[in-house]
């Protein structure tokens, strides 16, 4: 709405009285001046906030959609929202995406603020703490036709309270990337090609400490993705030991345990043998990928999002293969991947159901996950041997790790704070890994960071 | 009533016969207020706003979204009994220790150096003042590139020297030396710039009466330089202190507090708990009242010392 200084009275649509003077008084120049100030002032703060206020507009024909991810995702995520348009007449998807360090807080500040997108892609370890705020639709029905094809570990990891909150799009976990040229000329011959000749823990110990007393000056054996967000990954060490992190009915830490100690010590023990760099401990700015990539590392823990960046990134320079994760006292690999959720203040929960249920749909699904290197969640589309966009022959071990993930692993890291308790891993761990603590102090720690009541999700502060 | 204030000016009274001229409505514009709105509704509306807004989600427990509750001064006793909150408060001291005296001594030096006869002194200048130019994102990457512990260039050029690599990642003191180092590198140029615009102002007199009564080249600058440019030194020692107590990207870019809590600072660990995993903005408000409080401390006593001085 415009602002005519000189007519502060006037009301759009009413006739004026008398005809307008054209001498100002001063709370006509003041309210012009303030009116002048205020235009530009409040179209900055349109301009600031737009990026997360999608739905600005409100309108029940449109959908704000906010993501992250690869190009390659990104571009596809395009393509499924125009998909939806064509298949709904009328309805306009507006896509909007963020790098991925930034939607967290874009979505905590539009969520505050009461300009969410109506669905947004969000991380299964972050996603229980939207769920148990309240600040997610229920798609339980929606959904119903996925439900039927999925595990009940993947249907956990979006559920909340007995309600599903999302959509599991697709997941993804940690293989142990490795140079064949690289263990060949240390001896190391043969690597498991099936998930159960997996390395032992032991095994594994053997085949870091040769790669160690053959690397040069500056090489390392491997590296752990444990980093910053990542931190939860150390999980799959406690998992393999036979450990868990919280009790059965998720409401106590369970890390006073032989399988808490051994798995600690068995990870803490990477940095004091110098098997892995100081510079990957779980607080490391730099990631350990771009360390493989760069040629320093002989192995690396890494997710199957990133063969597309290493096979752009190391293109000829040098051959790499996947094996499975070590085990132990049994076979574990974690649970990453993102989920679609819609917000329950969104300006037509139905569509964004619908457009949940859109993406859900098999051809959807398998569409998305082949052209980005990703997992389905759909079992019917896990059984499949899908057509990769690139690393068709390196994914199948993923699609096998994936189903060493059990439902209370992932009940683990999709609890109401485990967002806070993912933060104090990377700083407790670290305190182990670097700084010297001992291993039952830094197991009394997390635990004291796990059983902290989700006090802040809750409206009375009562977990 | 001030004089801004609008005033209607009445005709003078005539004697004549003729009939009175029209009233005329003169205005005197606000015209101050006018020019300053603009900065006191920015101020009010970034500034206090969200300081009071901070003030009072100190004593709250809340996400940013979602309900909360009053907490009382629970925030508060948590912060007291923090040993992460207090080793924070011991990085920014050191840090600040580090970076203050350095950042002004050397951007004296620098300005002396090109305040004269050095050759070529118009490159040098850019070349020292180029960093403040950049983003200290772009610092603090470049920071990242120079000292990786692994693919890092200046452990590349220590080992092919033959000189074993530095732990600047995985060792508390080597990561403070690479954030102070980094701090330092998009900090002096700024010194040596208002140092050398003040430089301009030291009476030539002075400084020829002082080689004439036997003064050498440090003497001058000792007993003549320096204290005329004590105004300036005090302006760049506050802002540097509030920019130390202030600092942020380069340590969450560089080291991301780490290792363990070897850098963790103040503002980091404010974000870390308001905006990072734990979305506790009420810990992180109260953190950040601490911050505050404490620049407001340390401001306000430089400025009584510096007031004692000049009297």
């Amino acid at each position: 709405m415009s602002v005519d200084p000189f007519r502060p009275h006037s009301r759009p649509g009413a006739a004026s009285a008398s005809p307008p003077t054209l001498s100002p008084t001063r709370r006509t120049v003041l309210a012009g001046a303030l009116g002048a100030l205020a235009t530009p002032t409040l179209t900055g703060c349109a301009g600031l906030t737009e990026r997360v206020s999608a739905n600005a507009g409100r309108r029940r024909d449109r959908l704000s959609v906010q993501v992250y991810g690869t190009d390659v995702e990104v571009a596809f995520y395009d393509r499924l929202a125009r998909r939806f348009e064509q298949s709904r007449r009328g309805v306009t998807v507006d896509l909007v995406s963020v790098p991925f360090s930034e939607a967290s807080v874009g979505i905590d500040a539009a969520l505050a603020s009461g300009t969410a997108p109506d669905v947004f892609r969000v991380d299964y370890p972050t996603m229980g703490v939207y769920a148990s705020a309240d600040q997610l639709l229920d798609v339980g029905d929606a959904l119903s036709d996925l439900r039927t094809d999925i595990s009940p570990a993947f249907l956990e990891a979006v559920s909340h309270g007995g309600r599903i909150y999302g959509m599991p799009q697709h997941i993804d976990t940690s293989g142990v990337v490795y140079r064949p040229d690289v263990l060949r000329d240390a001896g190391i011959t043969s690597v498991p090609d099936r998930p159960q000749d997996a390395w032992s823990w032991e095994e594994f110990a053997q085949v870091a400490q040769r790669l160690t007393d053959k690397a040069p000056d500056g090489r390392s054996a491997f590296a752990v993705n444990w980093q910053a967000l990542g931190a939860f990954r150390w999980l799959n060490w406690l998992f393999q030991a036979g450990g868990h992190l919280y009790d059965a009915d998720q409401s106590a830490a369970t890390l006073d345990t032989p399988a808490a100690r051994r798995a600690l010590d068995f990870t803490s023990s990477f940095f004091r043998r110098g098997w892995v760099p100081d510079s990957t401990s779980t607080k490391g700015a730099t990631l350990p990928d771009a360390q493989f990539t760069s040629g320093t590392l002989a192995m690396v823990l890494a997710g199957n999002f990133l063969l597309p960046a290493f096979s752009e990134t190391i293109g000829k320079r040098f051959g790499y293969a996947v094996t499975y994760l070590p085990q132990d006292h049994r076979a574990a690999g974690e649970l990453g991947g993102n989920a679609l959720v819609a917000t329950r203040g969104a300006a037509n929960p139905e569509l964004a159901a619908d457009f949940l249920a859109f993406l859900g749909a098999p051809a959807q699904m398998r569409d998305f996950c082949q052209a980005s290197v990703l997992l389905p969640t759909r079992s019917s589309l896990l059984a499949q041997r899908l057509d990769f966009a690139v690393a068709d022959d390196l994914m199948p071990v993923y699609a096998q790790q994936v189903r060493t993930i059990g439902e209370r692993d992932v009940a683990d890291v999709t609890t109401a704070t485990f967002a806070e308790v993912n933060l104090a891993l990377a700083n407790e761990l670290e305190q182990c890994f670097l700084g010297g603590r001992s291993t039952g102090a830094t197991l009394s720690a997390l635990a004291d960071a796990v059983d902290q009541p989700a006090g802040l999700n809750d409206e009375g502060g009562r977990a | 009533m001030t004089t801004d204030d609008v005033r209607l000016v009445a005709p003078a009274p005539t004697e004549t016969t003729e009939p009175p001229p029209p009233q005329r409505r003169r205005i005197r514009v606000p015209v101050g207020w006018l020019m300053v709105a603009p900065n006191l509704v920015l101020i009010g509306l970034f500034l206090l706003v969200p300081l009071v807004w901070a003030l009072i989600m100190s004593f709250q427990a809340k996400r940013s979204f979602g309900p909360g509750h009053w907490s009382g001064l629970e925030n508060l006793g948590r912060l007291l009994g923090d040993g992460v909150f207090w080793r924070a408060m011991l990085n920014t001291g050191i840090f600040t220790l580090a970076t203050v005296p350095l950042s002004v001594g050397i951007g004296l030096g620098l300005a002396l150096l090109m305040n004269d006869a050095l050759p070529g002194r118009g490159f040098f200048r850019t070349i020292v003042y180029l960093p403040i130019a950049v983003s200290t994102l772009v610092t603090s990457l470049v920071g990242l590139l120079l000292f990786d512990e692994t693919v890092g260039i200046v452990n590349g050029v220590l080992r092919d020297l033959g000189l074993g690599t530095v732990r600047w990642q995985s060792e508390g003191g080597w990561a403070m030396v690479t954030v102070v180092v980094m701090t330092l590198w998009s900090r002096i140029g700024f010194g040596m710039l208002v140092y050398l615009a003040a430089l301009q102002d030291v009476d030539k007199q002075v400084l020829e009466a002082a080689e004439v009564d036997g003064a050498g080249p440090f003497a001058r600058v000792r007993h003549v330089v320096v204290p005329w440019l004590r105004p300036t030194t005090f302006f760049l020692v506050v802002i540097n202190l509030i920019w130390s107590f202030q600092v942020f990207d380069i340590v969450y870019v560089m080291t991301n507090g780490g290792p363990g809590y070897s850098t963790t600072m103040l503002v980091t660990y404010a974000y870390d708990e308001g905006f990072g995993a734990a979305r506790n903005f009420g810990y992180g408000a109260t953190v950040g009242l601490v911050l505050f409080v404490l620049t407001l401390v340390v401001t306000a006593v430089q400025l009584a010392v510096n007031r004692r001085r000049e009297v």
